[in-house]
């Protein structure tokens, strides 16, 4: 299960998916981030450091919100990834695009 | 070699079967033993995906009611298996043709990642079942 935390720091938005980010999720966690550029444009940090496990669905969906992102003129970063989100990111060389910063403050200055 | 955990997990072909995937999963490292992080991780994406693939290919192939997977976790002092049967449609897989996706693309990833946390994956048509052989040493 997931649960999608949304505060607003000087910077950005940030989302935080805690639980599993996977095929179940993947579509609602799509929807908050589209409402989240929608509402406040600028860039969004995803924080993942309660997101437990990431699959390719999960995947597809960063892809697509990074992309959703930056049609709005805005950016999306990743802070603070888990192991096993670290590993899927390299696996697949979307942390070539996706760049996760170590922490929420880095991601939300740049 | 004497099996050293063993967990059978049976369950619809739906999106909300992967929870129960997952739950299956936590229970059987509890008793699994010592494995290094990255195989775990590995091993667990890989049976991850290939219950998405299951799924996928069903609902998208077919449809009908009362389709079921049954995943049988195991594990051994050298090595940890997974085997999926489904009783969908049999599906054509050619497991060679599978290359990562670009990194633009929304989707494409599920087999390349399979394949690369595991050191075998295969897929076969038993008696008209989807069979899926995974498996990956203790690292």
């Amino acid at each position: 299960m997931i649960e999608f935390d949304v505060r607003q720091e000087e910077g950005g938005t940030v989302v935080a998916p805690r639980g599993r980010l996977t095929m179940v999720s993947a579509r609602s966690f799509r929807e908050t981030v589209t409402e989240v550029v929608e509402r406040d444009g600028g860039t969004v940090v995803v924080d993942m450091s309660g997101t437990t496990f990431v699959d390719s669905s999960g995947l597809g969906a960063l892809v697509a919100c990074l992309k959703t992102a930056r049609q709005a003129g805005g950016d999306l970063r990743i802070a603070a990834p888990t192991e096993q989100v670290t590993m899927v990111l390299g696996l697949t060389n979307l942390d070539r695009v996706l760049r996760p910063r170590d922490t929420v403050e880095e991601a939300l200055v740049g | 070699m004497a099996e050293t955990a063993h967990r059978v997990l049976d369950a619809d072909v739906e999106p909300q079967s992967l929870e129960a995937v997952h739950d299956l999963l936590e229970d059987w490292w509890t008793e699994v033993g010592a494995v290094p992080m990255r195989t775990r991780f590995g091993f667990e994406t890989a049976v991850v995906e290939i219950a998405g693939n299951v799924v996928e290919h069903t609902r998208r192939l077919d449809g009908t009611p009362g389709r079921r997977f049954r995943l049988t976790l195991s594990a051994d002092e050298r090595t940890l298996s997974a085997r999926f049967e489904d009783n969908g449609l049999p599906v054509q897989v050619d497991l060679s043709e599978v290359s990562m996706a670009p990194v633009d693309d929304e989707d494409g990833r599920g087999l390349a990642l399979a394949l690369a946390a595991l050191d075998r994956l295969d897929h076969s048509v038993v008696d008209g079942k989807n069979v899926w052989e995974l498996e990956c040493g203790r690292g």
